[in-house]
Protein backbone atom coordinates (compact mmCIF):
# COMPACT_ATOMS: atom_id res chain seq x y z
CA UNK A 1 0.00 0.00 0.00
CA UNK A 2 1.53 3.22 -0.73
CA UNK A 3 2.63 6.02 2.17
CA UNK A 4 1.73 9.31 0.46
CA UNK A 5 2.34 11.95 2.22
CA UNK A 6 3.35 15.68 1.30
CA UNK A 7 6.35 17.66 1.91
CA UNK A 8 4.62 20.67 3.53
CA UNK A 9 6.69 21.55 6.69
CA UNK A 10 6.53 24.12 9.23
CA UNK A 11 9.67 24.60 11.37
CA UNK A 12 8.63 26.91 14.46
CA UNK A 13 5.15 28.28 16.00
CA UNK A 14 4.76 31.36 14.12
CA UNK A 15 4.08 29.52 10.83
CA UNK A 16 1.39 27.73 12.09
CA UNK A 17 -2.26 29.04 11.66
CA UNK A 18 -5.02 28.14 13.49
CA UNK A 19 -7.60 26.02 10.99
CA UNK A 20 -4.73 24.77 9.12
CA UNK A 21 -4.19 20.78 7.95
CA UNK A 22 -1.55 19.11 8.45
CA UNK A 23 -0.85 17.40 4.86
CA UNK A 24 -2.70 13.47 5.47
CA UNK A 25 -1.45 10.62 4.30
CA UNK A 26 -2.39 6.71 3.45
CA UNK A 27 -0.71 4.81 6.50
CA UNK A 28 0.30 1.32 5.76
CA UNK A 29 -2.78 -0.68 7.17
CA UNK A 30 -1.43 -4.17 5.52
CA UNK A 31 -0.73 -7.01 7.51
CA UNK A 32 2.96 -7.46 5.89
CA UNK A 33 3.23 -4.40 7.91
CA UNK A 34 1.35 -5.34 11.23
CA UNK A 35 3.32 -8.74 11.59
CA UNK A 36 6.57 -6.77 11.20
CA UNK A 37 5.55 -4.57 13.71
CA UNK A 38 4.22 -7.49 16.37
CA UNK A 39 7.31 -8.87 15.67
CA UNK A 40 10.02 -6.23 16.71
CA UNK A 41 7.80 -5.53 19.99
CA UNK A 42 7.22 -9.11 20.67
CA UNK A 43 3.47 -9.09 20.49
CA UNK A 44 2.54 -11.43 17.46
CA UNK A 45 -0.92 -12.13 18.05
CA UNK A 46 -3.22 -13.51 15.27
CA UNK A 47 -5.82 -10.70 16.13
CA UNK A 48 -2.95 -8.39 14.32
CA UNK A 49 -1.72 -10.40 11.52
CA UNK A 50 -4.54 -12.84 10.49
CA UNK A 51 -7.54 -12.11 9.05
CA UNK A 52 -9.06 -16.05 9.92
CA UNK A 53 -7.51 -16.00 13.37
CA UNK A 54 -8.64 -12.81 14.32
CA UNK A 55 -12.37 -13.74 13.00
CA UNK A 56 -11.99 -16.55 15.58
CA UNK A 57 -11.77 -14.09 18.63
CA UNK A 58 -14.84 -12.64 17.12
CA UNK A 59 -13.86 -9.67 15.33
CA UNK A 60 -14.31 -8.52 11.59
CA UNK A 61 -10.71 -9.27 10.76
CA UNK A 62 -7.59 -8.67 11.54
CA UNK A 63 -6.83 -5.20 12.88
CA UNK A 64 -4.11 -2.49 13.16
CA UNK A 65 -2.76 -2.23 16.79
CA UNK A 66 -3.64 0.97 18.55
CA UNK A 67 -0.59 1.74 19.20
CA UNK A 68 0.68 1.87 15.92
CA UNK A 69 -2.06 3.88 14.39
CA UNK A 70 -0.92 6.63 17.38
CA UNK A 71 2.56 5.57 16.18
CA UNK A 72 1.04 6.66 12.63
CA UNK A 73 -0.61 9.83 13.87
CA UNK A 74 3.13 11.01 15.72
CA UNK A 75 4.81 9.83 12.39
CA UNK A 76 2.04 12.52 10.64
CA UNK A 77 2.87 15.47 13.11
CA UNK A 78 6.46 14.87 12.83
CA UNK A 79 6.58 14.68 8.86
CA UNK A 80 4.95 18.51 9.21
CA UNK A 81 7.19 19.65 11.68
CA UNK A 82 10.33 17.74 11.92
CA UNK A 83 11.59 19.66 14.93
CA UNK A 84 8.10 19.55 16.95
CA UNK A 85 8.29 17.34 20.27
CA UNK A 86 5.20 15.78 20.56
CA UNK A 87 3.79 16.00 24.14
CA UNK A 88 0.68 13.96 24.42
CA UNK A 89 -1.27 11.90 21.76
CA UNK A 90 -4.92 11.41 23.08
CA UNK A 91 -6.72 9.07 21.25
CA UNK A 92 -10.45 7.65 21.55
CA UNK A 93 -10.74 4.27 19.45
CA UNK A 94 -14.53 4.30 18.13
CA UNK A 95 -13.58 1.25 16.04
CA UNK A 96 -11.13 -0.91 14.64
CA UNK A 97 -8.87 0.01 12.26
CA UNK A 98 -9.12 -3.25 9.93
CA UNK A 99 -5.70 -4.38 8.76
CA UNK A 100 -5.51 -4.47 4.84
CA UNK A 101 -7.87 -1.63 4.26
CA UNK A 102 -7.04 2.23 3.46
CA UNK A 103 -7.41 4.56 5.82
CA UNK A 104 -6.69 8.11 5.88
CA UNK A 105 -4.73 9.78 8.85
CA UNK A 106 -5.73 13.82 8.97
CA UNK A 107 -4.64 16.62 11.74
CA UNK A 108 -6.09 19.98 11.94
CA UNK A 109 -4.69 22.97 14.27
CA UNK A 110 -7.99 23.78 16.46
CA UNK A 111 -5.98 25.65 19.08
CA UNK A 112 -2.22 27.72 19.24
CA UNK A 113 -0.83 29.10 22.37
CA UNK A 114 2.35 30.69 22.02
CA UNK A 115 3.32 31.70 25.30
CA UNK A 116 3.47 28.12 25.88
CA UNK A 117 4.93 27.41 22.65
CA UNK A 118 2.58 24.69 21.45
CA UNK A 119 -0.33 23.75 19.22
CA UNK A 120 -3.22 21.08 19.56
CA UNK A 121 -4.33 19.50 17.01
CA UNK A 122 -7.36 17.23 16.25
CA UNK A 123 -6.28 13.94 15.17
CA UNK A 124 -8.45 11.34 13.22
CA UNK A 125 -7.75 8.16 11.44
CA UNK A 126 -10.84 7.15 9.20
CA UNK A 127 -11.77 4.60 6.61
CA UNK A 128 -12.81 4.81 2.54
CA UNK A 129 -16.78 5.02 3.78
CA UNK A 130 -15.73 8.87 5.88
CA UNK A 131 -16.24 6.70 8.60
CA UNK A 132 -13.97 8.22 11.80
CA UNK A 133 -11.96 4.65 13.17
CA UNK A 134 -10.15 6.71 15.69
CA UNK A 135 -9.72 10.30 16.99
CA UNK A 136 -8.64 12.79 19.71
CA UNK A 137 -6.18 15.20 20.38
CA UNK A 138 -2.43 15.85 20.13
CA UNK A 139 -0.34 18.00 21.82
CA UNK A 140 3.47 19.11 20.14
CA UNK A 141 5.91 22.18 21.47
CA UNK A 142 7.20 23.54 18.45
CA UNK A 143 10.01 26.29 18.49
CA UNK A 144 8.93 30.17 18.89
CA UNK B 1 -8.22 28.77 29.72
CA UNK B 2 -4.69 29.61 28.40
CA UNK B 3 -3.75 33.60 27.50
CA UNK B 4 -2.55 35.09 24.51
CA UNK B 5 -3.93 32.67 21.87
CA UNK B 6 -3.48 34.24 18.29
CA UNK B 7 -7.06 36.12 16.96
CA UNK B 8 -8.34 34.16 14.61
CA UNK B 9 -9.53 35.55 11.38
CA UNK B 10 -9.59 39.26 12.65
CA UNK B 11 -12.20 38.66 15.52
CA UNK B 12 -10.55 40.81 17.32
CA UNK B 13 -11.11 43.83 15.22
CA UNK B 14 -14.29 45.94 17.30
CA UNK B 15 -17.02 47.86 15.16
CA UNK B 16 -19.00 50.38 17.37
CA UNK B 17 -18.10 48.47 20.90
CA UNK B 18 -18.95 45.32 19.57
CA UNK B 19 -16.89 42.42 17.80
CA UNK B 20 -17.34 41.40 13.78
CA UNK B 21 -18.16 38.11 15.24
CA UNK B 22 -21.62 39.48 16.97
CA UNK B 23 -22.22 41.99 14.53
CA UNK B 24 -21.84 39.43 11.54
CA UNK B 25 -23.96 37.31 14.11
CA UNK B 26 -26.72 39.52 14.78
CA UNK B 27 -26.71 40.73 11.01
CA UNK B 28 -27.14 37.32 10.01
CA UNK B 29 -30.36 36.50 12.66
CA UNK B 30 -32.10 39.53 11.14
CA UNK B 31 -31.46 38.58 7.45
CA UNK B 32 -32.84 35.18 7.95
CA UNK B 33 -34.75 34.20 10.80
CA UNK B 34 -34.12 30.76 10.61
CA UNK B 35 -31.60 29.33 13.10
CA UNK B 36 -29.47 26.32 12.60
CA UNK B 37 -27.76 25.26 15.94
CA UNK B 38 -26.11 21.81 16.14
CA UNK B 39 -28.18 19.92 19.03
CA UNK B 40 -25.54 17.23 19.92
CA UNK B 41 -21.76 18.29 21.01
CA UNK B 42 -19.35 17.61 23.72
CA UNK B 43 -16.65 19.46 25.25
CA UNK B 44 -13.71 18.26 27.69
CA UNK B 45 -16.73 18.44 30.53
CA UNK B 46 -17.49 15.03 29.22
CA UNK B 47 -15.41 11.73 29.82
CA UNK B 48 -14.81 11.11 26.19
CA UNK B 49 -14.70 14.98 24.76
CA UNK B 50 -11.62 16.55 24.20
CA UNK B 51 -12.79 20.15 22.79
CA UNK B 52 -12.21 23.27 24.23
CA UNK B 53 -15.76 25.54 23.53
CA UNK B 54 -13.69 28.49 23.02
CA UNK B 55 -12.16 26.83 20.57
CA UNK B 56 -15.75 25.03 18.89
CA UNK B 57 -16.67 29.16 18.71
CA UNK B 58 -13.14 29.81 16.97
CA UNK B 59 -13.41 27.05 14.61
CA UNK B 60 -16.90 27.83 13.48
CA UNK B 61 -16.11 31.43 12.43
CA UNK B 62 -12.54 30.66 11.26
CA UNK B 63 -14.12 27.52 8.90
CA UNK B 64 -17.49 29.80 8.30
CA UNK B 65 -19.47 26.41 9.53
CA UNK B 66 -23.31 26.63 8.30
CA UNK B 67 -24.68 26.47 12.08
CA UNK B 68 -25.54 29.68 14.08
CA UNK B 69 -25.08 27.70 17.74
CA UNK B 70 -24.57 24.45 19.37
CA UNK B 71 -25.89 22.73 22.69
CA UNK B 72 -23.56 20.69 25.01
CA UNK B 73 -25.18 17.73 25.81
CA UNK B 74 -22.27 16.40 27.88
CA UNK B 75 -22.37 12.48 28.94
CA UNK B 76 -24.03 11.78 32.45
CA UNK B 77 -24.47 15.34 33.57
CA UNK B 78 -25.76 18.42 33.68
CA UNK B 79 -23.35 21.14 33.75
CA UNK B 80 -24.72 23.86 36.12
CA UNK B 81 -21.49 26.01 36.43
CA UNK B 82 -20.36 26.85 33.54
CA UNK B 83 -21.19 30.30 31.79
CA UNK B 84 -20.40 30.53 28.36
CA UNK B 85 -22.23 33.84 27.66
CA UNK B 86 -18.99 35.58 27.26
CA UNK B 87 -17.72 33.70 24.39
CA UNK B 88 -21.44 33.60 23.12
CA UNK B 89 -20.95 37.25 22.79
CA UNK B 90 -17.86 37.84 21.53
CA UNK B 91 -18.27 35.33 18.68
CA UNK B 92 -22.01 35.95 18.29
CA UNK B 93 -23.14 32.02 18.88
CA UNK B 94 -25.66 30.79 20.46
CA UNK B 95 -24.63 28.31 23.31
CA UNK B 96 -26.93 26.08 25.29
CA UNK B 97 -27.19 23.23 27.57
CA UNK B 98 -28.03 19.73 27.78
CA UNK B 99 -26.94 16.66 28.53
CA UNK B 100 -27.02 12.72 27.27
CA UNK B 101 -28.39 10.58 29.68
CA UNK B 102 -27.92 6.28 28.92
CA UNK B 103 -31.59 4.89 29.59
CA UNK B 104 -32.25 0.71 28.92
CA UNK B 105 -32.93 2.20 24.94
CA UNK B 106 -29.66 3.52 24.82
CA UNK B 107 -28.27 7.14 24.90
CA UNK B 108 -30.90 9.88 25.28
CA UNK B 109 -30.61 13.93 24.65
CA UNK B 110 -32.02 16.12 27.22
CA UNK B 111 -32.66 20.12 26.32
CA UNK B 112 -34.04 22.00 29.20
CA UNK B 113 -32.64 20.69 31.79
CA UNK B 114 -33.30 22.22 35.07
CA UNK B 115 -33.05 21.63 38.71
CA UNK B 116 -36.16 20.47 39.64
CA UNK B 117 -35.48 17.84 36.51
CA UNK B 118 -32.28 17.25 38.06
CA UNK B 119 -33.27 16.40 41.13
CA UNK B 120 -35.77 13.58 39.56
CA UNK B 121 -33.44 11.13 38.75
CA UNK B 122 -29.76 10.53 38.84
CA UNK B 123 -28.17 11.51 35.52
CA UNK B 124 -24.62 9.79 36.33
CA UNK B 125 -26.91 6.15 35.98
CA UNK B 126 -26.04 3.82 33.33
CA UNK B 127 -29.83 2.17 32.80
CA UNK B 128 -32.26 4.50 33.17
CA UNK B 129 -35.71 4.21 32.51
CA UNK B 130 -36.74 6.02 28.99
CA UNK B 131 -40.02 6.40 29.91
CA UNK B 132 -39.56 7.65 33.40
CA UNK B 133 -36.99 10.29 31.82
CA UNK B 134 -39.68 11.10 29.20
CA UNK B 135 -42.11 11.92 31.91
CA UNK B 136 -40.28 13.91 34.40
CA UNK B 137 -39.03 15.62 31.26
CA UNK B 138 -42.85 16.68 30.23
CA UNK B 139 -43.35 17.41 34.57
CA UNK B 140 -40.66 20.02 34.28
CA UNK B 141 -40.86 21.55 31.01
CA UNK B 142 -38.05 19.62 29.52
CA UNK B 143 -37.72 17.00 26.30
CA UNK B 144 -35.92 13.82 25.93
CA UNK B 145 -35.18 12.62 22.68
CA UNK B 146 -33.11 9.17 21.91
CA UNK B 147 -29.59 9.87 20.11
CA UNK B 148 -28.19 7.65 17.54
CA UNK B 149 -30.72 5.16 17.29
CA UNK B 150 -29.86 3.29 14.99
CA UNK B 151 -26.23 2.66 16.58
CA UNK B 152 -25.56 -0.96 18.01
CA UNK B 153 -25.52 -1.52 21.87
CA UNK B 154 -26.50 2.76 22.74
CA UNK B 155 -29.23 3.52 19.85
CA UNK B 156 -33.04 2.86 20.32
CA UNK B 157 -33.55 0.14 17.52
CA UNK B 158 -30.95 -2.35 19.20
CA UNK B 159 -33.09 -2.68 22.32
CA UNK B 160 -37.04 -2.17 20.89
CA UNK B 161 -37.22 -6.34 20.43
CA UNK B 162 -35.91 -6.53 24.01
CA UNK B 163 -38.05 -3.88 25.42
CA UNK B 164 -40.96 -2.83 23.11
CA UNK B 165 -41.84 0.26 21.38
CA UNK B 166 -41.70 3.21 24.45
CA UNK B 167 -44.32 5.33 25.30
CA UNK B 168 -43.95 9.09 24.79
CA UNK B 169 -41.28 9.04 22.54
CA UNK B 170 -42.11 12.04 19.83
CA UNK B 171 -38.79 13.11 18.34
CA UNK B 172 -35.31 11.22 17.87
CA UNK B 173 -32.26 11.62 16.24
CA UNK B 174 -31.93 10.87 12.31
CA UNK B 175 -28.65 12.62 11.36
CA UNK B 176 -25.67 11.83 13.46
CA UNK B 177 -22.03 13.60 12.50
CA UNK B 178 -20.66 9.90 13.80
CA UNK B 179 -22.78 7.43 12.64
CA UNK B 180 -20.99 4.72 10.64
CA UNK B 181 -22.41 2.27 8.10
CA UNK B 182 -26.31 2.61 7.82
CA UNK B 183 -27.20 3.77 11.05
CA UNK B 184 -28.63 7.02 10.36
CA UNK B 185 -30.57 5.27 7.89
CA UNK B 186 -31.82 2.58 10.74
CA UNK B 187 -32.36 5.72 12.45
CA UNK B 188 -34.82 7.21 9.54
CA UNK B 189 -36.22 4.10 8.81
CA UNK B 190 -37.33 3.91 12.66
CA UNK B 191 -38.65 7.27 12.32
CA UNK B 192 -40.99 6.53 9.32
CA UNK B 193 -42.14 3.58 10.56
CA UNK B 194 -43.24 5.08 14.41
CA UNK B 195 -44.29 8.29 13.26
CA UNK B 196 -40.93 10.55 14.69
CA UNK B 197 -39.70 13.29 14.09
CA UNK B 198 -36.00 13.73 13.26
CA UNK B 199 -33.26 16.30 14.59
CA UNK B 200 -29.60 16.85 13.68
CA UNK B 201 -26.52 17.02 15.79
CA UNK B 202 -23.03 16.61 14.82
CA UNK B 203 -22.07 14.55 18.10
CA UNK B 204 -18.99 15.78 18.00
CA UNK B 205 -16.04 15.20 20.32
CA UNK B 206 -13.00 17.31 18.76
CA UNK B 207 -13.09 21.02 17.65
CA UNK B 208 -13.39 19.78 14.16
CA UNK B 209 -16.64 17.59 14.03
CA UNK B 210 -18.61 20.48 14.78
CA UNK B 211 -21.73 21.27 12.63
CA UNK B 212 -21.29 18.63 10.43
CA UNK B 213 -25.12 17.81 11.22
CA UNK B 214 -27.59 20.19 12.63
CA UNK B 215 -31.25 20.80 12.99
CA UNK B 216 -32.85 23.89 11.48
CA UNK B 217 -35.29 25.89 12.85
CA UNK B 218 -38.25 28.33 11.23
CA UNK B 219 -38.02 30.92 14.07
CA UNK B 220 -35.06 32.63 16.04
CA UNK B 221 -34.10 31.00 19.33
CA UNK B 222 -31.38 31.89 22.48
CA UNK B 223 -32.54 30.06 25.79
CA UNK B 224 -33.01 26.15 26.46
CA UNK B 225 -36.44 26.83 27.08
CA UNK B 226 -36.97 28.49 23.86
CA UNK B 227 -35.53 25.59 22.53
CA UNK B 228 -37.57 23.37 24.21
CA UNK B 229 -40.80 25.25 22.82
CA UNK B 230 -39.37 24.94 19.42
CA UNK B 231 -38.78 21.66 19.50
CA UNK B 232 -42.60 21.08 21.12
CA UNK B 233 -43.74 23.15 17.95
CA UNK B 234 -42.56 20.02 15.92
CA UNK B 235 -41.38 22.70 13.20
CA UNK B 236 -37.98 22.02 12.55
CA UNK B 237 -35.65 19.89 9.90
CA UNK B 238 -32.28 17.73 10.31
CA UNK B 239 -29.80 18.69 8.10
CA UNK B 240 -26.58 17.20 7.41
CA UNK B 241 -22.99 19.07 6.39
CA UNK B 242 -21.31 15.76 6.01
CA UNK B 243 -18.64 15.94 2.85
Amino acid sequence: MPDTHSTETVSNIGEVEFGSELPSFAPDTSTDNTKRFGKYVGWDSPRFTDHEGARKEGLPGAIVPGVLSQGFLGAMIHRWAPDAEIIAIDTVFRAPVLADVPHTITGTVTDIDEDEGTVEIDITITNEAGENRVFGTATAKLPT
Amino acid sequence: MRTARRAVGGFDVRIGGRSVATALGNESQKANPKVILDLHTHSIKSDDGRAKVQNYCQWIRAKSVPIDGFVLTEHRQFDFESDYSELASKFGITILKGAEVETEYGHVLVFGVNEGLYNEFDFTTIGLSLENVIEKCEKHGALAAPCHPGRPRVGMVAHLEEHGIPNGVRIVETKNGGSRGDEDEVAAKMAEDLGYLGIGGSDSHIVSHIGRCATRFPTTLATEGELVEALKAEEFEAISNKQ
